[in-house]
């Protein structure tokens, strides 16, 4: 295909949407629509996985507890070996005199009886703190397994409840926006299969006068991705409106609870990613599909 | 150029429409498709375009075997041959101008061949004041006559018209006949269906009569009217 078809394709497919105003604008607005759907659950969904792991990342700490007879440096080499880690965000050394000072709190007024112990007796021990709750289980049963590692424990008893909740939460958020996004798709390809469908007396003139099946398609394609365009446009200021209004509103406290929104910012990416890969998508390639019935004349 | 042999095109609905048609039809000539309503002109037409596929036998168009060619092919045969549809098949979204101008960028023809090129056109069939209507704003003889720009304005070997003067008053009709007979003198071979008796009498050419599917006269010079009971049917 020569430059000029392009450009006469590009530019046809522009003119096209542009003089089915009505259509255009039917389609633009279904397309909204459901990427909205989509949109509001995704940032719903993503938000309660972000209040999960806030949750979990406070009590998200494991302890190290070294062997008592290790040397300093053999402590520092495991130190390292931890860091390396890759789910690692965090590690703290606790020496030996800190653990004893723990001790003697723990046992608060009978901290006496530890009175004029050597604190050598006690193991050194680092507290770790893990990126992601997911992952703890198998992090401490690695760690378990590392020299000079005595034992491993959590700060907190209900953190693997807790994983695993955090867990369950994503697989079923996926699973709902594996759902919204097929419905989405379902509903925009349909509306590209009506406007199409308006049109086919069209497609089959450009057939009869000696078109290419894909010099007739490609300016529908142009004219589908177009408006998914404008509909994922459309949709990201509209979600990128209210979202930062809503979270400016309960972020005041309007709600009573202080309860913290992600930053906008911080899932702009997505948002905008999932609407315009939809969008453009499935309109191009619906439009390109939907066309394909009336090319066989 | 156009050769049918022993064709036979029975629709889907059982309806015979053509029975043991054998017809050539050489480069230069000019020759009417005559006959009465239903009586298969139309379906010749098609099958030369391949809208329609033959039931039996060959019909070869500028080199292609329209029976057996592939279907990706159709458009190459297609381009090769100008067309006035009976119904027109204006592109109802694209203005005049541009509706003639789709058959070149189909051929992707040059922007400034076409630049040129389609005011020309749209000035022989008198049509240069319409160029940035809408078919649905023209009248039925402007639709045909636009129509016939476009089966023209790539200049093809070949051109087809389906009752191209149906809709127009005599003196369009005229022009229009004229027009064709001109192109003509030029060297393209034209084929034209109608049931005008007035001009295929004043024109003398070529008159292919049809009744019920089959070919009852071929006559050069011929009359819409079979005033020569001895007529030759040549091949
Ligand atoms: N698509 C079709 N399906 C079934 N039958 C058809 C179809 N097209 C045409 N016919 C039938 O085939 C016969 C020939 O039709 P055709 O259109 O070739 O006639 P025609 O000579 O062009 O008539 P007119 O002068 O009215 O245009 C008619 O009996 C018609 O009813
Ligand atoms: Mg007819």
């Amino acid at each position: 295909m020569k430059i000029r078809t392009t450009k006469y394709i590009i530019k046809d497919g522009i003119i096209n949407a542009y003089r089915n105003k009505l259509m255009s604008l039917a389609s633009i607005i279904i397309v909204t629509a459901s990427l909205l759907v989509f949109g509001i659950f995704l940032l719903i969904s993503v938000n309660i996985k972000y209040k999960i792991d806030d949750v979990m990342q406070k009590q998200l700490q494991i302890e190290v507890y070294c062997d008592s007879k290790l040397d300093e440096t053999q402590v520092d080499s495991l130190e390292v070996q931890i860091q390396k880690n890759q789910y690692v965000s965090d590690v703290r050394k606790v020496t030996k005199e800190e653990a004893l000072e723990r001790c003697k709190k723990l046992l608060e007024e009978n901290g006496k009886i530890l009175e004029g112990y050597d604190q050598s007796f006690l193991p050194e021990s680092f507290i770790i703190k893990i990126k992601d709750p997911e992952h703890i289980k198998s992090v401490v049963e690695d760690f378990k397994k590392l020299q000079g590692v005595d034992d491993v424990g959590f700060l907190e008893d209900n953190v693997v409840e807790l994983s695993s909740i955090s867990y369950w939460t994503r697989i079923i958020s996926i699973l709902i926006l594996i759902i919204l996004l097929s419905v989405s798709i379902f509903i925009i390809s349909n509306t590209i299969k009506l406007t199409v469908f308006a049109r086919r007396r069209e497609i089959n003139i450009m057939k009869y006068i000696g078109a290419t099946d894909l010099f007739i398609r490609l300016p529908f394609i142009v004219e589908g991705i177009i408006i998914g365009f404008i509909g994922a446009v459309i949709s990201f200021v509209i979600t990128y409106y209210f979202y930062t209004t809503i979270e400016g509103q309960v972020s005041k406290g309007i709600v009573g609870e202080n309860f913290n929104f992600i930053d906008i910012n911080s899932i702009v990416l997505y948002v905008i990613g999932s609407y315009f890969i939809i969008g453009t998508m499935v309109g191009g390639i619906g439009s390109g599909i939907s066309i394909r019935k009336y090319l066989h004349v | 150029m156009v050769k049918f042999e022993n064709v036979t095109k029975l629709y889907e609905n059982g309806t015979l429409a053509l029975s043991g048609v054998n017809l050539k039809i050489n480069k230069g000539d000019f020759a009417f498709f005559i006959g009465p309503s239903g009586s298969g002109k139309s379906t010749l037409i098609k099958l030369i375009l391949r809208e329609e596929e033959t039931t039996e036998g060959d019909v070869i168009v500028n080199g292609f075997n329209v029976s057996t060619m592939r279907r990706k092919d159709i458009p190459h045969l297609r381009r090769s041959i100008g067309v006035v549809f009976q119904d027109f098949r204006l592109l109802p979204g694209k203005t005049v101008y541009e509706n003639v101008a789709f058959a070149m960028q189909i051929v992707e023809a040059m922007p400034k061949e076409i630049r040129r090129r389609v005011p020309m056109i749209l000035g022989l069939v008198g049509l240069s004041k319409k160029a940035s209507a809408y078919p649905n704003q023209l009248s039925g003889g402007e639709q045909q006559r636009v129509a016939l720009a476009r089966a023209l304005v790539n200049n093809p070997a070949l051109l087809v018209a389906d009752e191209p003067t149906g809709n127009l008053d005599p003196e369009t009709s005229w022009g229009i006949i004229k027009l064709l007979n001109d192109i003509n003198q030029m060297g393209t071979t034209i084929i034209v269906a109608t049931h005008e008796k007035s001009i295929v009498d004043a024109m003398k050419k070529r008159v292919i009569a049809l009744s019920k599917g089959e070919i009852i006269r071929d006559q050069e010079k011929g009359l819409y009217e079979n005033e020569d009971k001895n007529h030759e049917i040549h091949n």
